[in-house]
């Protein structure tokens, strides 16, 4: 094996040696150089494989022949192979990315780079302290050398603020390093250690000393305003070196000296840690510049990781795994987002738009947000969710609270920005070059990313059961990108039905409630791929994000354990984000989407913890014995949970989100999606069916469903826009179906249920024919359609048996839904609370007659003369969906008996007694198919009746009509549709007043202003980040040895 | 199902009795409309003619299939209210297919004929259609409110949603009558049935002198009388269902016509003195006293 | 002044060179002036870091005639603070000529040393 020695030979003697190179050899000469960087990353790859295979045991070399203090010592061992392998890819690649530039700079400047590099390697492997200094500080003014790469006037100023402020702290780095030296009596770091020197007179503040100066090299907030002004302007190419690979060893340094600090030095790391994390997060809330915001993000990560190794005790033997985790996702993204930011030579986060003409360049942004963000199944996934569970274990609510905070303020930007890059407007934007030798080293980053979160995972017993095949089929679907949409429609459909083939009739055996929602799920998303025929051209990008969504929801399906649950849950929220943000106006939808979701997520993700708290399992069983802070637990977990059923005050995402989606992602995120909150709260609810706590959440519960039915059907009735109106829809029904499952009683659950069956199949069919419509006529304003009766009668049919479905008018299946409901309400005595839903359920008729009669009744518009009926391939989907419908109505004692028999394994007291298609309950009565029957069989007279006694009525056109001798105008001015229920609004419209949305705008002001205002200390000016240093020095000093 | 013939001749016969009898009352009531106004009236006979007169027209014009299918949702929704409902408590025959569903059908199939008459208005393309329609569903949802809630009272002070169960537990004598036993939900109730009938104050649905009658304008000849007959069975099977919850259901024809004609009048009463609200103001007002009864009788259980 | 022996004299103005050297850091506007106030704060460190390494009447540590190449261990000062200073010296003086390489930058291409005038990048 090459010694560990020759990476610093091979360094050394590349720069010596390319000074002999003429400016025209640049060619060779970055070839000579790229070659020494191979070399090295290949040595330090070489041990880590060795680390990792072959039992090597770590190793010393001490230089010159003797051994220390008398010479400097290397070590090599598992975590520096790790470390240096990490930071010389980065350097190969960023070799590689910088090409044009470093030949155009000639040989000076690739020494420089080679430079650079030796010395964080150094940093790496040497235990001597000095050494140590003398290579940071070699790196820090290689670092100051490339900074020049870029001529302008602000990265000229950067790097002097840059020099000057390094400056500083390697002068007290040396301070330090003096002052141990004076108190040990030597530079061995392993024999310092033994000396304890923090509980030595005066020893302590040495040691302080050099610990502050390598937090201050890590850029801790407030005082980094020299770091960011130099990710700002520095060449992109040195800004993912700094943020990689500088940064990575300064964590690693960092981690070498914390044992002269002893234990006391976590609590003050974890505390710069966690104030960085929070601090650089909220300011890069305001930052529209693409590069400074990488500059916040970096910080913020640098602060999470500081964070982690200050809560080392708590983490025990899992902190390396979670720093790992954390540490690459963060080094390889945003090495790759830095590059990114090359290519694209955008100065502000708006012009990224341009990125998506090259789709490859965003699926690679994609992967670093997601990954930054810790989206599975990327390492920072697996790290951030063992964090958490470790955080909770040793009862840190606070920190983990804090963390999860600061996550939640970084996805905010970050995803602003990626909705920029996939939404905003780029006709207007200049072309940028692409280059192989650029996007080649932000590939393999993204690659590695992929590749390193798939092993992470193994190495958790609860995650390696997750099954990565349909994963695998995603890739291959998203590798066939470039075939026509029907073909790739089929290979979906195909996969989907593969997939239920698999796993569904398992569960008709086993468990008739998971049965129900794979098939929802499933099934669902085979008859909405259906619709996707009616597509032409090849809908890049649709079918691999739809398919990670249906996977992450069967895998929430499949979970056997929490880990699994969340990944699937994860998996479902990016899949779904994609589908959401691919409508014309959906970028700020899809923010608020996610946001939400996130949030969700992460109350969700802090719930589990908590809950599995001292019990030594991840397996879902362990809802079902929380014991301590039961209440915090169970509405942590059901606020998360209801996020995705929009429940009333984390709606404001739904209208727009759903409203905006193409004609046929409406039905998958409404009738589809929303269901996954259903799933994740049924599943909550029968864990803590025993709880005492649970008894006074869901009274709260059965409050918000009932008043969330109310607002959101009310907010449907104002609506002009179709799918709005629907999406308003939907807030309501899913707050019934809330409302049903708060009541926890046998025929409440079975309500629910009802709900879900009926909301998945009514909603399908009205998303899917109206955006159907919608495709058609080009818009969706009701009050500009009118009059498709005759135009669409296919599709009036089918939403006509939707909206009498959905508004409980007997016989269709909606009426089961009600009379259920009913029932329960009086049973359970929530008397008030079901007259608000049953009030809901009437103003449903308000939004139900809008929506029909203003599309397909009344007077048709001029210019939809010529329109067609809707899409066979629609047609298709709707009809299989209302002959379901029609089946659920004529015999609803097919699946309610069943589910009758599940829900009573958790609420025995019954409830609901069939007697062939009799339903009884204790207080009422009711025979669907025999009130089908009668109800037709009477239709069918009287209709013969008056056929026959109006045979010879004659058809008319359109403007024969009684108005009062005169004709009509125009269609635009007869057609009444626009704003019709007006008396309405002014009687009850205070109560659909947008308090919620302001409300949740005023959050969002407040912490933006408040970044707006923080942010000012960063003035641009070098002697006042000077200053930030001086006082931040002397504040942690003094909270140090307080 | 096996089907009685005999009991399906005198269902057919009851709906028969309840058209002629709801006939005769509207002929009644515009009787008593104009005598309040100090006019003569028509002849007690008028409504027969009308309908005999409409269902005779041969010249008729058609808007469409929805056009054409909105008078049958309508009189569908009428006769089917009648027949989930019991009309003469005691007897077998005269209960019709009550035993099929609860109240909750009553309620919501009132909905069947209000909806399918509203998309056939509707694709009339009559502008008047869809302002009698808005106003007529705006006004709906809040009468529905005290009517829920004394609906809710009601089913849990008899513990039974059954239509039959709750008249019979009203036998043996006048205190038994929900009037007495829960005068706070008969009362809600009461307030809710003056929008139900649409008379005035209530009336601004079919508003004669702003939009010509409303949702039906374009609705004429054999439609109009399928209309007509649909008015006069729904007005009296809806007197009976409050007949039945409050004012101890009937045991034969004579008591049903009587409290039915009195529970009618009792909104044709109130109509003859109080002039009509807007729409916002209707829309509001059930949601003030009345909702206020509702909630009493909610809390007094 | 007995009190006051030689490595405390030298302490004490290493350590208001520092400290002086940080005053110009943050308060002289002069491009220049602040590389001046940085070499100050470095030969400040320097000077402290020779102190430390200084034992009272020993001498430097160079084998010349005033040593007793027997007892060397005994006669010279530390010698390793004085090796290390001496690496310091040289990192010292490439920062300060990256420094100035950096001012030459900056004044050619805005023709100004006032540090206030290059406060473009903020926030």
């Amino acid at each position: 094996m090459v010694g560990p020695i020759y990476i610093i030979a091979i360094a050394l003697g590349t720069a010596f040696s390319l000074g002999f190179f003429k400016k025209a050899n640049s060619n060779f000469s970055f070839a000579f150089m790229l070659f020494a960087m191979a070399f090295m990353t290949f040595i330090s790859g070489q041990w880590l494989y060795a680390f990792l295979t072959q039992q090597q045991e770590t190793i010393q070399i001490f230089t010159a022949g003797f051994k220390p203090p008398f010479s400097i010592s290397l070590q090599m061992g598992l975590h520096e192979s790790v470390f240096l392998s990490l930071i010389n890819i980065i350097g190969l690649l960023a070799a590689i990315y910088l090409y044009d530039q470093l030949k155009e700079k000639g040989v000076q400047m690739m020494m420089i780079f080679v430079l650079l590099f030796m010395g964080l390697n150094v940093v790496i492997m040497t235990r001597d302290i000095f050494n140590l200094f003398v290579f940071l500080e070699i790196a820090s003014i290689a670092t100051a050398g490339l900074i020049i790469l870029d001529k302008s006037i602000n990265a000229t100023s950067a790097g002097f603020k840059y020099i000057i402020a390094t400056g500083i702290i390697s002068g007290i780095l040396l301070i330090g390093i003096i002052a141990i030296y004076y108190f040990a009596g030597s530079l061995f770091i392993n024999d310092i250690i033994k000396l304890n020197l923090i509980y030595v007179k005066g020893g302590a503040v040495a040691v302080f000393l050099v610990l502050i100066a390598i937090i201050l090299e890590l850029k801790p907030f407030p005082a980094n305003g020299w770091a960011l002004d130099v990710y700002e302007a520095a060449h992109p190419g040195i800004g993912a070196v700094i943020s990689a690979a500088s940064a990575s060893a300064g964590i690693f340094v960092l981690a070498k000296i914390l044992p002269i600090v002893g234990d006391s030095g976590y609590y003050i790391i974890g505390l710069i840690g966690i104030i960085t994390f929070l601090g650089s997060n909220l300011l890069g809330l305001k930052q529209d510049r693409a590069n400074r915001l990488l500059g916040y993000s970096s910080i913020g990560q640098i602060g999470l990781l500081l964070t982690i190794i200050g809560l080392t005790p708590y983490l025990g033997d899992k902190t390396l795994f979670i720093a790992f985790g954390v540490l690459i996702s963060h080094a390889l993204a945003k090495a790759g987002l830095f590059w990114l930011a090359g290519i694209v030579n955008s100065e502000y986060i708006k012009g990224w738009a341009a990125i998506r003409r090259k789709p490859l360049l965003l699926v690679l942004m994609g992967t670093f947000i997601f990954a930054l963000v810790g989206f599975p199944p990327f390492p920072s996934f697996f790290a951030k969710w063992e964090l958490i569970m470790q955080l909770a274990n040793n009862d840190k609510i606070i920190w983990l609270a804090l963390i999860l905070i600061g996550s939640f303020i970084e996805g905010i930007y970050l995803f602003r920005w990626f909705g920029y890059a996939i939404k905003e407007k780029n006709e207007d934007l200049p072309e940028f070059p692409i280059k192989l030798n650029k996007v080649i080293p932000v590939s393999i980053v993204a690659a590695g990313l992929y590749l390193i979160g798939y092993y992470t995972g193994l190495a958790i017993p609860e995650a390696a059961i997750i099954n990565y095949i349909p994963l695998i089929f995603i890739v291959i679907i998203f590798a066939l990108d470039f075939l026509p949409a029907y073909v790739k429609n089929s290979i979906s459909i195909l996969g989907l039905a593969y997939y239920s083939y698999t796993i569904i009739p398992a569960y008709f055996e086993n468990d008739m409630l998971r049965f129900i929602f794979v098939v929802i799920f499933l099934i669902g998303g085979i008859l909405t791929f259906i619709a996707g025929y009616a597509y032409k051209g090849k809908r890049r990008g649709f079918y691999p994000v739809a398919l990670i969504m249906y996977v992450g929801l069967v895998q929430i399906i499949q979970a056997e354990n929490l880990l699994q649950f969340f990944f699937g849950w994860e998996l479902m929220t990016a899949g779904s984000y994609f589908l959401i943000i691919r409508g014309k106006k959906s970028m700020a939808h899809a923010l608020s989407y996610m946001l939400f979701s996130m949030g969700g997520a992460y109350l969700i993700l802090a719930g589990f913890a908590l809950a599995q708290q001292g019990q030594m399992s991840l397996s879902l069983d362990v809802l079902n014995s929380i014991s301590n802070n039961a209440f915090i637990i169970i509405s942590l977990l059901m606020i998360g949970f209801l996020t995705k059923t929009a429940t009333l005050g984390l709606h404001i995402w739904l209208p727009g989100a759903h409203g905006e989606a193409e004609s046929d992602v409406s039905p998958m995120v409404s009738a589809i999606l929303l269901k996954a909150g259903v799933f994740g709260l049924i599943i909550l609810l029968i864990s803590t069916i025993k709880n005492i706590e649970t008894v006074s959440i869901v009274y709260i519960l059965g409050w918000l469903g009932a008043i969330t039915a109310l607002i959101g059907n009310l907010g449907a009735a104002f609506q002009e826009d179709a799918k709005r109106l629907l999406a308003y829809s939907s807030i309501g029904q899913l707050g019934y179906i809330v409302f049903g499952l708060a009541m926890m009683t046998h025929l409440g659950w079975l309500t629910a249920f009802t709900y879900t069956i009926n909301h998945f199949m009514y909603k399908a069919i009205l998303f899917l024919t109206i955006g159907a419509v919608v495709l058609r006529v080009g818009t969706h304003n009701m009050y500009e359609m009118g009059g498709l009766i005759k135009k669409m009668p296919f599709a009036f049919i089918a939403v006509l048996i939707g909206i009498i479905a959905l508004s409980g008018v007997p016989p269709l299946s909606g009426f089961t839904g009600k009379w259920l409901l009913y029932n329960a309400v009086i049973l359970k005595g929530w008397y008030f609370q079901g007259a608000i839903a049953f009030f809901a359920g009437i103003i449903a008729f308000l939004y139900l007659f809008k929506l029909i009669s203003s599309i397909f009744l009344g007077q048709l518009k001029d210019n939809h003369r010529n329109v067609k009926e809707i899409s066979i391939w629609f047609i298709i989907p709707i009809y299989i969906l209302i002959i379901g419908l029609m089946i659920f109505a004529a015999k609803p004692e097919l699946i309610l008996q069943p589910m009758g028999d599940i829900v009573a394994q958790y609420f025995p007291d019954g409830g609901l007694n069939w007697d062939g298609g009799l339903a009884t309950t204790p207080i009422g009565n009711w025979h669907g198919t025999h009130i089908m029957i009668i109800v037709g069989v009477m239709f069918m007279l009287l209709l013969t009746w008056l056929v026959v006694l109006s045979r010879k009525a004659q058809k008319v056109k359109q403007f024969n009509i009684v108005y009062s001798g005169e004709r009509p105008f125009t269609p635009e001015t007869t057609h009444i549709s626009y704003n019709i229920f007006a008396g309405y609004n002014k009687a009850l419209g205070f109560l659909v007043m947008p308090w919620i949305t302001n409300f949740w705008n005023f959050m969002s002001d407040i912490i933006h202003d408040t970044a707006g205002f923080v942010r000012r200390i960063y003035s641009g000016n070098g002697q006042t980040y000077l200053a930030h240093i001086i006082i931040y020095i002397v504040v942690v000093y003094f909270v140090f040895f307080n | 199902m096996n089907i009685d013939f005999n009991k399906l001749f005198f269902t057919f016969l009851g709906l028969m009795i309840v058209l002629n009898w709801g006939l005769l009352m509207s002929a009644l009531m515009r009787k008593i409309g104009a005598r309040v106004a100090k006019r003569y009236g028509i002849p007690w006979f008028q409504p027969w003619v009308d309908l005999v007169k409409n269902y005779a027209i041969r010249s008729q014009i058609t808007h469409g299939v929805m056009f054409y299918l909105g008078p049958v949702f309508r009189l569908s929704g009428g006769v089917g209210l009648f027949l989930f409902m019991p009309m003469v408590f005691g007897s077998d025959l005269w209960t019709n297919f009550s035993f099929k569903g609860d109240l909750i059908l009553i309620l919501y199939f009132q909905f069947f004929g209000m909806l399918g008459m509203a998309l056939g208005a509707g694709e009339g393309g009559q502008p008047h259609s869809f302002i009698g329609i808005s106003r007529g569903l705006s006004q709906f949802t809040t009468i529905e409110v005290p009517m829920t809630l004394a609906v809710i009272a009601i089913a849990v002070q008899y513990q039974t949603l059954s239509i039959s169960d709750i008249v019979a537990a009203q036998q043996g004598g006048i205190m038994n009558w929900t009037v007495f036993t829960n005068p706070f939900a008969t009362a809600a109730a009461m307030l809710s049935v003056l929008g139900a009938f649409g008379h005035s104050p209530f009336n601004l649905v079919k508003a004669p002198n702003e939009i010509p009658i409303g949702p039906p304008t374009e609705y004429h000849g054999t439609y109009l009388g399928v209309l007509r007959t649909n008015a006069a069975i729904l007005h009296v099977v809806e007197a009976v269902l409050f007949m039945n919850l409050f004012f101890g259901g009937a045991t034969t024809w004579i008591e049903l016509i009587v409290k039915s004609f009195l529970i009618y009048f009792w909104s044709v009463f109130v109509g003859m003195v109080f002039p009509r609200f807007r729409i916002e103001q209707s829309v509001a007002w059930f949601l003030k006293i009345p909702l206020i009864l509702g909630i009493i009788a909610i809390i007094l259980l | 002044m007995e009190n006051l022996n030689l490595e405390i004299i030298t302490l004490i103005t290493g350590v208001i060179l520092v400290l002086i050297g940080i005053w110009g850091l943050l308060t002289q506007k002069n491009l220049i002036k602040i590389v001046i106030g940085f070499t100050l704060f470095d030969t400040g460190i320097h000077i402290i870091m020779v102190s430390i390494g200084y034992v009272k009447n020993r001498t430097a540590p160079i084998i010349d005639q005033s040593v007793n190449i027997n007892d060397v261990g005994n006669s010279v000062v530390d010698p390793v603070p004085q090796a290390l200073v001496l690496t310091a010296i040289v990192i010292g003086l490439g920062v300060t000529a990256l420094m100035l390489t950096y001012v030459l930058k900056m004044y050619q291409k805005r023709k100004s040393l006032e540090i206030n005038n290059y406060n473009d990048l903020k926030w």
